[in-house]
């Protein structure tokens, strides 16, 4: 597989991705209805604020942070784990093998193509935040827009590729869902997805930004409600990407070894 | 007839502890995960009440008892409802829902009680820790009339509980791909773990009359407090009887759709 | 036992083209096509009958039988089983009957299949004395006794489709509906269903509708076929008879004790096959024994045979022959 003809295949495969997308749509909105953790946690910080000011958040900020939350995690969104996964046990991993094209390419593929469905999702929630609790919902300047937009493409790729390591690891061992799920506990507690950050404690503080999980949810969120400055911004995105580039690593590596694998034992 | 279910029960009861046998290994992990998420779960407790004594009229000490509850019905929950829910969906996936349509017996009730997961019940002990701990922090133990109210409110939270299953698995049979189904369901159920009185406006109602997860958490923990009227008694079994109604009618309404439609 | 008058079922599709711009375009408006799996089929089946149900794929086959075992509602016409209509689902009903589909499973994965047979008694309230009596009969018959112990899913294809089928069996059915039951097995595990389906019928008087791709399960299980085709029905009645209405020519096989040229075999007949000392010759019925004395006194005859045209040749003509007299109708 030439990095040429990968390049050339790429738009069909996006093009199907989304067309999948489209056919599934019913499953994608039921998939946004399990998704409403954030609008519960705004319910519940807005109570919690109704007397006073949380730390540096009003009840207005965090209804500004929380459908921020909501709408990066609909844009970040990644399910290759469970793919993988599932390919691996009804063999039909063996499948995608035989084209001539990594399946890793098809699973991003699937996965970006339902972002355009999600936008129908977004959108509005964005133009209702903004509507609500004002400008202040979306970046600010022109650097915020790149900076955040730069960030939410971080944000998936980590978790894109986090899926891409632990469903490979459904090639050493059975139960690799299982594993998916303590992530995804991590992930919750850490991300920012159920509270700012920031109202952690400040030790904890330290370890969670050297942790991936804020960088999932929590640095994209903060970047579109315009909490940083452009030098602070910037030192978080450099940390964001450092992780991309190392769950590359990792992934691919997992992923190459775990093939060599699966062809010497079969599936 | 009643004991010929209960013997179908005690079968089905049966083929499932064998099966739970043969994945023993599993129990470790299980039992790990579930428990680590239920700790993952008290973050946001802790996170919250770092800020405020109390909050919506809770305590620390009471919000736990509301999490006890979230918890030990998770344990249900994913002990004795979920597991079949998932084989409903892998029926209809692959066809197979025509052999259970085929059995002359309730197809609810072959369904419902096809697969439990007795690892899971490490969550209700969980759950009974995190009650005692409430309790110990608000410094006094419950009133014997509360723990009975409670008890009653155990009945109905699990049948509402598995009402809104039978719901859930109802949408499968006219949603094609349904894996996302047992995630949504949790993620709603998720909202249970709050003292009800945080919400208002819309989700206050919809958690109140359309998803009762006010009624199946709160109400049993204020049982407890000896805070909860009698009416609301009242109410949560008329209205859990009637959601068990409801439920029973959009089952045998889509499984009329499944056969008059489907392939 | 089984009669339907004017069975029709037809569907409701979504079609969509391909292409993404059609794909967004489905969102807003969706075009419904309406499908005619079955399209007005009547027949009757008597007590003990063994019937095959034969036409190509999507012909109407798998939704007659779904029909039949009341798992499908139909769209119009009258359906009934043993006196019961099927779609009301009585108790009683499913109690006659069974539906073994070779492409689905109803065997817990993961316990061995005894459970399964245990689970079926319970549901079908079979009394423990005759439970145990047809187990010991089915594991005789199938040789299940090493498989019923192991968990289903260690098993292979053939030994899951024999315990299939026992757990189909362990009450009794006075009807069995059989939807591909030897699909993906080897031909000496074909052979072993074949013989115990047939078996089955005859020991029990059990009334037997077969669905297959291996026309060699037809024609060993089932003396009378129903042809449906595009949801209708074509044919009704002996396989023999179908054969000879289809394909009248007998085919003479010859296999000689030396090489003889193609010429030397035109005269005789047509001829369907010839390489060095064997040959296929084709012939009308009523030419047969003259084609035969003919052949045995000019060429140097070993071994000589007259057969019908294999059944896969002549299903296959028959739908090509019904597509074309459709397509003729249609232009």
């Amino acid at each position: 597989m030439s990095a040429r003809s990968t390049l050339r295949a790429l738009p069909t495969l996006l093009r199907i991705g989304v067309s999948e997308a489209v056919a599934y749509r019913a499953e994608m909105f039921v998939w946004v209805l399990s998704t409403t953790m954030p609008l519960i946690m705004m319910a519940l910080w807005t109570a919690v604020a109704r007397e006073a000011p949380v730390g540096p958040y009003g009840s207005q900020d965090f209804v500004r942070y929380f459908l921020a939350a909501f709408v990066v995690r609909q844009l970040t969104g990644a399910w290759a784990a469970w793919m993988i996964n599932y390919e691996v046990r009804q063999g039909t991993l063996a499948m995608r093998l035989l084209r001539p094209i990594s399946p890793l390419w098809s699973y991003a593929a699937e996965n970006i193509g339902a972002m355009p469905m999600r936008l129908f999702v977004v959108v509005p929630v964005a133009i209702f935040a903004v509507s609500t609790v004002g400008w202040k919902s979306v970046p600010e300047t022109a650097w915020g827009w790149v900076f955040f937009l730069v960030s939410l493409f971080g944000a998936w790729l980590i978790t894109f590729l986090v899926n891409v390591a632990i469903g490979t690891l459904s090639l050493y061992m059975e139960s690799s869902t299982k594993l998916m799920d303590v992530w995804l506990a991590l992930f919750f507690v850490c991300s920012g997805y159920l509270y700012p950050v920031d109202l952690f404690p400040p030790v904890w503080r330290t370890l969670i930004d050297w942790l991936p999980f804020r960088y999932q949810i929590g640095l994209p969120v903060e970047l579109m409600t315009n909490a940083h400055g452009f030098g602070d911004a910037l030192a978080l995105l450099g940390r964001q990407w450092l992780w991309v580039g190392l769950l590359l690593v990792i992934s691919l590596g997992l992923w190459n070894r775990g093939l060599k694998r699966f062809a010497a034992f079969g599936g | 007839m009643l004991r010929r279910y209960l013997r179908l029960l005690g079968v089905q009861l049966r083929a499932s502890s064998l099966l739970a046998m043969q994945y023993r290994g599993d129990f470790v992990i299980e039992g790990i995960i579930s428990l680590f998420w239920t700790a993952t779960a008290l973050a946001p407790l802790f996170v919250v009440y770092r800020e405020r004594e109390s909050i919506a009229g809770w305590s620390f000490g009471e919000a736990l008892l509301v999490i006890g509850w979230f918890t030990l019905l998770q344990g249900i929950l994913e002990g004795a409802i979920n597991p079949s829910l998932t084989g409903v969906v892998e029926h209809i996936r692959k066809g197979t829902l025509d052999f259970v349509l085929l059995k002359p017996a309730d197809a609810q009730f072959l369904v419902s009680t096809a697969r439990f997961l007795p690892w899971r019940s490490i969550n209700v002990l969980a759950g009974l820790g995190l009650f005692v701990y409430g309790f110990h922090l608000i410094g006094r133990a419950p009133s014997l009339v509360g723990v009975l109210a409670s008890l009653v409110l155990l009945g109905t939270s699990v049948l509402l509980l598995y009402s809104l299953w039978i719901l859930t698995v109802a949408a499968a049979f006219y949603v094609v791909k349904v894996d996302n189904l047992t995630y949504f369901f949790t993620s709603i159920f998720d909202a249970a773990r709050w003292p009800a009185s945080v919400f208002r406006g819309v989700l206050a109602f919809v958690f109140t009359f359309v998803i009762p997860l006010a009624v199946m958490t709160t109400f049993p923990a204020e049982a407890m407090l000896g805070r909860l009227p009698w009416t609301s008694l009242v109410w949560a079994v008329v209205g859990s009887l009637l959601f068990a109604f409801l439920s029973r009618r959009v089952w045998l309404h889509s499984i009329g759709h499944y056969t008059s439609a489907s392939s | 036992m089984i009669s339907v008058r004017d069975l029709r079922k037809h569907y409701q599709v979504h079609k969509r083209p391909p292409g993404l711009k059609a794909a967004l375009r489905s969102v807003i408006h969706r075009t419904y096509t309406s499908v005619k799996a079955v399209d007005g089929i009547s027949f009757e089946i008597k007590p003990g009958e063994r019937v095959g149900f034969l036409g190509p794929n999507g012909a109407g086959k798998t939704t007659t039988l779904k029909v039949l075992s009341g798992l499908l509602h139909p769209s119009s016409g009258e359906v009934r089983v043993d006196g019961h209509v099927p779609r009301h689902r009585e108790d009683a009903f499913l109690k006659k009957i069974m539906l073994v589909m070779g492409q689905k499973q109803q065997l817990l994965w993961d316990l061995p299949p005894a459970e399964t047979f245990e689970l079926n008694r319970a549901i079908y309230d079979v009394p423990r004395a005759q439970y145990k009596q047809t187990l010991d009969e089915l594991v005789t018959l199938l040789e299940l006794e090493e498989l019923i112990g192991k968990p289903a899913r260690q098993l292979s294809l053939g030994e899951r489709m024999k315990c299939e089928l026992a757990a189909a069996l362990i009450h009794r059915p006075k009807v069995l509906f059989l939807d591909e039951p030897t699909i993906g097995l080897d031909v000496s595990m074909q052979a072993t269903m074949r013989t115990f389906i047939k078996s089955y019928n005859e020991r029990n008087g059990a009334t037997l509708i077969l669905t297959s791709h291996y026309m060699d399960d037809v024609a060993a299980l089932c003396p009378r076929v129903i042809v449906i085709d595009k949801g209708l029905l074509s044919y009704d009645g002996g396989l023999d008879a179908l054969v000879q209405r289809v394909r009248p020519e007998k085919r003479v096989v010859l296999r000689l004790n030396q090489a003889v040229a193609a010429d030397s075999l035109a005269p005789l007949g047509k001829v369907v096959t010839h390489d060095n000392v064997t040959a296929v010759l084709q012939v009308p019925q009523d030419a047969v024994n003259a084609t035969v004395s003919r052949a045995l006194s000019s060429l140097p005859v070993q071994d000589l045979t007259v057969e019908n045209a294999p059944l896969e040749e002549v299903m296959s003509e028959l739908f090509a022959e019904s597509k074309a007299r459709r397509e003729k109708v249609g232009a």
